[in-house]
């Protein structure tokens, strides 16, 4: 997290963020999102950019959850529907909806969510292990984090992206 | 230097302070770089970090740290001019330097420098700095048993003793230690190394090429200094709407001229001899040759045949595959060649041409080729064709099979090959090449693998049409003609559809089928309004040909095409994407996989005589 110290609210003058909440030290950044009602963060490391949704092309014969691709810039994307990959049911679009470019190893990909919230930022420390989510949302869930009385989900995008059926490893250049 | 700061509380508070934080932070930035060893960023912060802790402790007097930051400082340099090398040993010997320095500074808070055994450190951060260069001749031919050590150094000192300089490879050949091929071989692998070793994310371009983009570049510039001036006159209203539309249609052709050859020379540069793949094919053939006991020669034509430098890459396991099968399956050993009337010696041809606008490199030998009965036998076996069906297959159509995975005759499966995983990659890993494969052969008299890549990567003439709501691109290459017909001329022949088109009979493929995921599409097909009048697109790959029907054609274009990544995997019919003029992402059609989905083992038909 060295790179956003400059960002860091406490204490002027201190680069470093170690010191900012309790014992265990660091402070996640995170990008808070909502789906299906409930809210998530993902790694604001993690996450690439944010945009309103854009025409998707369909793909035959693709996995479920992948809602379709997308031009990014001239590169082509795929993106996917949380609500359909937490096995909700489909809801018609919104004015609110967005897409959360995430990008880990070079592989880029779209994640289609309800409405985005802010950027929060939370003390490792008050992470939890995740409680019983349903067996959907567990494999990609890596903990719990609580910020006043909100609970924010927090996603292991590296999970979602290596789940079976998707396969987004990037191909040719 | 001088003893009163060195002693100044505040200022060592603040340096230890600083310098904590300094290695703190290349601490991530080393790992993270172990991952990316190419990451200039990285680099540099971390040569930025040691180059300042080097200077604030050389101004406090603290000489361990500053000896020490020095050394990495020196090897952290060398590595961002591309001196030397990120390899296992200077990574570590970084790493421990970082230890050791964050060491030091822990002895600095709590009371002083000690004294520290540096010399070990200093040495191995020397070694790291200096380039990494490939083994010498005499150590590679000691390695490959060619000649002993013993004898090794009895030739260095024979070659230093010589009043002039003597190559160490022409000594051994002299003394008949070696013969010339054994240590051509050698030095080819000294240089393969030496190749390995400079990075892979460089490349050698001829300077007239890279003229040619300058040239080209230089045009774009006019032509983008006449679009700005047409825009201000545009704007200040001195133009009338004809004039304006007649001098951007001409902008646009230029444009548009100007854009293709800068295309064209921008993927030119990265254009490589397929000499560079061919390069380790004797050595393998002589050794695999050597261990199945077969006497083999290796001819190769064309090898200045020039492809796109990822393709180079990415051919060379598939070729190594087949030219493995050739000498395991294919050449026979020479008692059964002399028998069969053969040369004892067998030949594996390595040929690369250009035909037209794809790239064609065919293996072949003259071995005992592959029988059409025996593979056909094998399907009927594994249940994917009846006897009924096979009977209507082409020679060429049943030796197709060879490439389904799992699929391998070979009685028994040798280290080499043999165990069906080989075929099934190669086509696929052309396929990702937007590329094809093809195989001949004669029972008796060998066989001839054809693998077709497109000349350049990317761009591709298209077909654009319509179907249902849906916009499609069809490579150009493989549309035969279009055609108008009726859908009344359709009938059904064993469960599937086909289309009498004058003489002939042809599959009728309806795209709605095969993507069952489109609703739209699917709704289009069962109900496909007109009869009368409907498009179709004849598409032919190699001998088989079929009808797409369409709703609407939309014209031809040249596109770049991308891969669409694993996630394609359930549809073979689709070959890529495309961004269309109106920034949508459009599906590329892939002709061969659209034949072959549509027909599964249905019987091949062609032409009905007339």
């Amino acid at each position: 997290m060295q790179t956003k110290a400059d960002a860091n609210p406490n204490p002027p003058g201190r680069r470093s963020l170690h010191d900012a909440g309790p014992s265990s030290g660091a402070l996640l950044q995170l990008v808070g999102f909502h789906v299906g009602g409930e809210e998530f963060g993902l790694d604001i490391l993690c996450v690439q950019e944010i945009i309103r949704l854009q025409h998707l092309t369909r793909v035959p014969n693709s996995p479920e959850s992948l809602d379709g691709v997308m031009n990014l810039r001239g590169k082509i994307i795929p993106v996917i529907a949380l609500r359909k990959r937490f096995g909700l049911e489909p809801a018609p679009p919104d004015k609110q909806n967005r897409i959360v470019v995430v990008e880990i190893k070079g592989t880029v990909l779209g994640l289609i969510v309800d409405s985005v919230s802010e950027v929060l930022r939370i003390p490792a420390g008050t992470v939890e292990p995740p409680p019983h989510l349903g067996k959907v949302k567990q494999e990609y869930v890596s903990g719990v984090g609580k910020l006043d009385d909100r609970l924010l989900i927090l996603l292991d995008v590296d999970r979602l992206m290596a789940a079976d059926d998707l396969n987004v490893s990037p191909a040719l250049a | 230097m001088t003893d009163d700061l060195s002693q100044d509380p505040a200022l060592i508070q603040e340096f230890l302070v600083e310098s904590e934080e300094l290695l703190q932070g290349m601490d991530q930035d080393m790992v993270a770089l172990e991952s990316s060893p190419h990451d200039a960023e990285l680099l540099n912060r971390i040569f930025r970090a040691m180059h300042t802790i080097k200077g604030t402790s050389g101004f406090l007097g603290f000489d361990p740290v500053v000896r020490l930051s020095h050394r990495a400082e020196d090897v952290l340099n060398a590595v961002r001019r591309g001196e030397a090398q990120l390899d296992r040993p200077c990574m570590d010997a970084l790493l421990v330097a970082r230890d050791q320095l964050g060491n030091m500074l822990q002895d600095i808070r709590q009371g002083g420098l000690k004294q520290y055994q540096l010399d070990a450190l200093l040495a191995e951060l020397a070694e790291a700095q200096k380039p990494r260069v490939s083994p010498p001749i005499g150590e590679l031919l000691v390695k490959d048993q060619i000649i002993t050590p013993a004898t090794l150094d009895a030739l260095l000192a024979e070659q230093a003793a010589a009043p002039e300089p003597r190559k160490l490879g022409h000594l051994i050949v002299e003394k008949g230690l070696s013969t010339p091929v054994q240590v051509g071989d050698a030095l080819a692998r000294q240089k393969e190394i030496a190749d390995s070793l400079s990075s892979s994310q460089t490349m050698r371009v001829d300077a007239r090429k890279l003229d040619e983009l300058i040239n080209l570049v230089g045009e774009l510039v006019l032509e983008r200094n006449r679009l700005a001036q047409l825009s201000r006159d545009c704007s200040s209203g001195s133009l009338a709407v004809d004039e304006l539309s007649s001098a951007l249609g001409q902008s646009s052709a230029r444009l548009s001229f100007i854009t293709d050859e800068l295309q064209s020379a921008g993927l030119k540069t990265r254009m490589v001899p397929i000499e560079m793949v061919f390069r380790r094919f004797p050595r393998l053939v002589r050794d695999v040759a050597r261990n199945l006991q077969k006497d083999v020669q290796l001819v190769i034509r064309g090898e200045d045949t020039e492809l796109d430098k990822t393709m180079v890459e990415l051919i060379g396991d598939p070729m190594v595959h087949l030219v493995r099968n050739s000498l395991d399956h294919g050449i026979e050993t020479p008692d059964a060649r002399e028998q069969a009337g053969k040369p004892r010696q067998g030949t594996i041809r390595l040929e690369a041409r250009q035909e037209g606008d794809q790239i064609v490199i065919t293996i072949s030998d003259d071995g005992a080729g592959i029988s059409p009965e025996r593979i056909g036998r094998k399907a009927i076996e594994k249940g994917l064709i009846t006897t009924e069906q096979l009977r209507l297959l082409s020679p060429r159509e049943i030796l197709d099979f060879i490439f389904l995975p799992g699929f391998s005759t070979a009685e028994k499966t040798s280290d080499l090959s043999g165990r069906g995983v080989g075929m099934d990659v190669v086509r696929t890993n052309l396929k990702k090449l937007n590329g094809s494969t093809e195989i001949d052969s004669r029972p008796g008299l060998g066989t001839s693998v054809h693998l077709r890549l497109p000349l350049t990567l990317a761009i591709l003439p298209v077909l654009m049409v319509r179907v249902a709501d849906e916009t499609y691109a069809l490579p150009l290459r493989s549309v035969a003609e279009t055609a108008q017909v009726n859908l009344q001329n359709v009938h059904r022949v064993e469960g599937c559809e086909v289309l009498c088109l004058r003489d002939e009979t042809l599959p009728l493929i309806r795209l709605g089928q095969l993507f069952q995921s489109s609703p739209s599409l699917a709704a289009g097909a069962s109900n496909s309004g007109a009869e009368t009048g409907r498009k179709v697109v004849i598409l032919g790959v190699a001998e088989k040909r079929a009808a797409l029907l369409v709703d609407q054609l939309l014209g031809q274009e040249s596109t770049v095409v991308k891969p669409l990544g694993n996630y394609l995997h359930g549809c073979p019919s689709l070959a890529g994407a495309t961004i269309s003029g109106d920034g949508r992402v459009r599906l590329v059609l892939d002709p061969a996989g659209l034949l072959a989905a549509s027909q599964g083992t249905a019987p091949a038909l062609g032409k009905v005589p007339a």
